[in-house]
């Protein structure tokens, strides 16, 4: 075993050697509010495997970072899947206060510790930027009687028992509770909704062959159907229409009355303890790539919005999220 | 535009230099990914995606099209020559192909397990040709009650995967079961069977436990009987050619299992793996020799191989013409579809028809190159069977634990392998079949969800699966094929009654 170690921490440290001789700092970065600059490659976490939204993100803004040399030097982006995005949280949580470890994430940073499937939460990592919202779509069969949200809200308060509702994800988790969100501002009693989960994208299967009633989904999901004629989106979850060809048709729950939004937003983290000059150096790329043409183009491809915010707004718009969901998942008796 | 035209647009986008030179690039590079444990086409096609910006849309996807199919038809090599499927679709390849490659006959099942999948594979063009836009009404036509009678018809089938004793099989067949239910239940939140672990709150693997339960447990067995001289047999690898008989086998099963994969892999969540599981139990089924599968059958071989590669192409169904994934490897090909500006759904065929038909086009091209790359390097892929015993296993070990690893780099799953490599060998040692338990363990999880799914939307009437036709139809055959089986037998045990 010793054999093997030798020349393995020798290489190691000869590697290391190499990086720091770059620009003649070593390691780490000077203590205390100077300039921070990385010094060795960056990490970018995708706490999923690979193809999903947290993998695409990390992948096409790294490729933007780099390309358009806004942040001089490798990053690389590797995949930590498991747990719903625990595995990859757990993995971070060993780097305390190393600027070169990075992650993206969502909402599930919020549902799944609530859940009781992540030790850590938000507040065990350093939110640095917030870079896209993706907003929840309501979506019916284009024969459904239904036409706006308050209509199947009005029966699903008369008669709870006669309409399914179908999302990928298991229940208290993203798809179930953006659309229990919207039902409790409506007036509907949450604790009644029958919620299926159908995984594998069987959510818009089983909505087209009439198993189920109404998919919960993100909006991106629902455009080629409704260009079809086939589903009719009753209603989305944004503050304001969304715009583009077939999206700005959209109505929005809020312009129906039902004062309430949902936001899929998705951003970047650190591990916990970062200085302050790092969250800062961050900010300040993670913003220069939102407002790039490149990545503009990117977020029209998937169909992201652009959704800005800095390290501080990042963390207070987390705990007030923490704080709205907890109080549904209580009501629905799924809190852990 | 009409469809004709749409096709001939097809063929010309296919047919140019450059589609013909990717859909090669992407083929090769799929059946290396193929033979390689673990490395699936998902992981291939995520990372391609980047490399693939600002590329010709139609170019772009039909190579990434061809990493798909080809890994499906390379996935067979390591099934036939170590017992280590290379990618789920593969693991009923090994059933009969690994016996004969032990018999000394590698070449010819490699080259019956290429045919078929040519076959397989290009036939199920034709249909995905001529039929995409009609059978993209039958792929949503199944809801959780149908997807549940499929299953259950699926499980009829532990009873032929059986050697020897039933109750062995039934008892491997719930250990399956039990396997699955690990991770966080869809239909509740809860956390089932984790014991706090994070890491099993996804489940294992379906690699985890085919490459544990066959691969390792084939490596343990290797060693114990390293003293045993019948084993050295499988240094020939024999000659590649295949006489009338093999052909005249091969051609039924061919011909069936176009079919019954193409119309499988249309269903979302179906795919290639149950495809090939419920073709092997038809072919054995129907064969009047049911006891030679298993034991390097033809037939046994060339019905999972053909059944894999026409599923494949039936999984484009319900991706092109509707925009939905059936399966994690089409869920990432529809975000490269993406990344490429190109929506996939009910109005890409008249918006791009060059996409379109264009993917589907080059997969006539991909598939004989596939045939045509395979063919000639069977003999260099045979050859590892030369590798000396204790070199060849540690290589298993080594190639199965890397595989592993890639599923998603976390040491927990190498584990797990070794976890239920032991399990397999014990197995094995007491004659349990390992058939049963991955079949359980692959049509458990989709059983036990659409029943409960089914159940929630009906709130709790059992008259669902009545109403729903298909349901009812699959639900009658899986008591036919239930009910069948156990008359032969019962009148065997008369005519011997009345013999003694």
């Amino acid at each position: 075993m010793k054999k093997l170690l030798l020349p393995a921490a020798l290489g190691l440290s000869m590697m290391l050697a190499a990086c720091g001789s770059d620009d003649g700092a070593s390691g780490n970065a000077e203590s205390g509010g100077g300039e921070f600059k990385p010094t060795e490659s960056i990490e970018i976490v995708a706490p999923a495997g690979a193809g999903g939204g947290w993998d695409t993100t990390a992948r096409m803004a790294a490729k933007v970072l780099q390309e358009e040399e806004i942040i001089d030097g490798k990053i690389g982006v590797t995949n930590k899947e498991g747990g719903g995005g625990a595995v990859g949280w757990s993995y971070i949580a060993n780097y305390e206060g190393n600027p070169h470890k990075l992650f993206v994430t969502s909402p599930p940073m919020i549902f799944i510790p609530l859940n009781g499937q992540s030790e850590y939460d938000h507040e065990d990592f350093t939110p640095i930027a917030n870079v896209i919202a993706d907003y929840a779509a309501f979506a019916v069969r284009e024969d459904a009687k239904w036409q706006d949200l308050n209509e199947l809200f009005e029966d699903m308060k008369k008669d709870p028992a006669s309409i399914t509702v179908v999302g990928t994800s298991s229940p208290g988790s993203m798809d179930h509770m953006q659309f229990v969100q919207i039902a409790k501002a409506a007036g509907v009693d949450i604790t009644k909704i029958k919620y299926v989960s159908a995984q594998d994208a069987g959510g818009m299967t089983q909505l087209l062959n009439g198993s189920v009633d109404v998919y919960s989904t993100g909006v991106a999901e629902t455009v080629e159907q409704v260009k079809a004629g086939k589903v009719r989106v009753l209603g989305v979850t944004s503050e304001e229409r969304l715009e583009g060809e077939v999206l700005e048709d959209f109505p929005t729950a809020k312009e129906q009355g039902i004062d309430e939004t949902f936001i899929n937003w998705r951003g970047f983290f650190g591990p916990a303890d970062l200085e302050p000059a790092a969250v800062e150096y961050y900010e300040e790329k993670f913003k220069e790539l939102s407002d790039s043409e490149a990545f503009a183009e990117i977020r029209e491809q998937f169909g992201w919005n652009e959704m800005y915010l800095d390290s501080e707004e990042y963390k207070a718009f987390l705990d007030e999220q923490r704080e709205d969901i907890q109080v549904l998942l209580d009501e629905l008796g799924l809190a852990k | 535009m009409g469809s004709l035209d749409g096709i001939i647009t097809g063929f010309q986008t296919a047919f140019s230099l450059e589609a013909i030179l990717f859909v090669i690039i992407g083929v090769f590079v799929g059946t290396i990914i193929g033979m390689l444990p673990g490395l699936g086409p998902i992981s291939a096609i995520a990372v391609m995606i980047p490399m693939t910006f600002g590329m010709d849309p139609a170019t772009a996807l039909i190579m990434m099209a061809g990493v798909y199919y080809g890994a499906i038809f390379g996935g067979s090599t390591s099934s036939i020559l170590l017992n280590a499927p290379g990618v789920s679709g593969a693991v009923a390849t090994s059933f009969d192909g690994y016996p004969m490659a032990q018999q000394g006959k590698a070449g010819k099942a490699l080259a019956i397990a290429a045919i078929a999948s040519f076959t397989g594979g290009t036939v199920s063009v034709v249909l995905l040709m001529l039929l995409a836009p009609a059978l993209s009404s039958v792929a949503v036509s199944f809801g959780p009650a149908a997807y549940f009678a499929l299953m259950l018809l699926g499980l009829t089938a532990i009873a032929s995967l059986s050697e020897g004793s039933t109750i062995k099989a039934l008892i491997s067949a719930v250990a399956g079961f039990m396997v699955v239910t690990i991770g966080i239940d869809a239909q509740t939140g809860t956390q089932r069977f984790t014991f706090g672990n994070m890491n099993l709150l996804e489940g294992l693997d379906f690699l985890v436990i085919a490459l544990g339960l066959f691969a390792i447990a084939e490596v343990c067995s290797l060693v114990l009987n390293r003293k045993d001289k019948s084993v050295k047999d499988t240094h020939n690898i024999g000659s590649l050619k295949l006489d009338k008989q093999d052909l005249k086998d091969m051609s039924g099963p061919m011909t069936r299992h176009s079919f019954l994969g193409f119309i499988l892999g249309v269903l979302p969540g179906a795919g290639a793996t149950i495809a090939s599981f419920i073709s092997y139990i038809f072919e054995k089924r129907l064969s009047k020799n049911p006891d030679e599968f298993g034991k390097g059958s033809v037939k046994g071989l060339a019905a999972p191989e053909t059944a894999n590669n026409a599923a494949t192409s039936g999984a484009f169904v319900p991706l092109l013409s509707l925009g939905i994934p059936g399966s994690g490897t089409t869920a990432v090909m529809l975000g490269a579809f993406l990344v490429l500006g190109v929506q996939p759904g009910p109005m890409l065929m008249t918006d791009r028809p060059e996409i379109f038909w264009g993917v589907i086009a080059s997969m006539y091209i991909g598939n004989i190159f596939l045939l045509i790359i395979n063919l000639p390097l069977i003999p260099y892929f045979a050859k590892i069977l030369k590798i000396p015993r204790p070199l060849l296993i540690s290589l298993v070990i080594v190639f199965s634990m890397i595989g592993v690893y890639a599923i998603s780099f976390n040491t927990f799953d190498l584990y797990m392998l070794l976890l239920f490599g032991v399990i397999g060998f014990l197995m094995r040692l007491f004659s349990f079949p390992a058939p049963p338990f991955i079949l359980a363990f692959i049509l458990g999880g989709m059983l036990e969800q659409s029943l409960r799914q089914a159940m929630t939307i009906s709130n709790g009437s059992l008259s669902i699966f009545l109403d729903d036709k298909i349901a009812l139809g699959l639900l009658i055959l899986a008591l036919l094929s239930f009910v069948f089986p156990l008359l032969k037998q019962l009148r065997k045990n008369k005519e011997k009654a009345a013999e003694a």
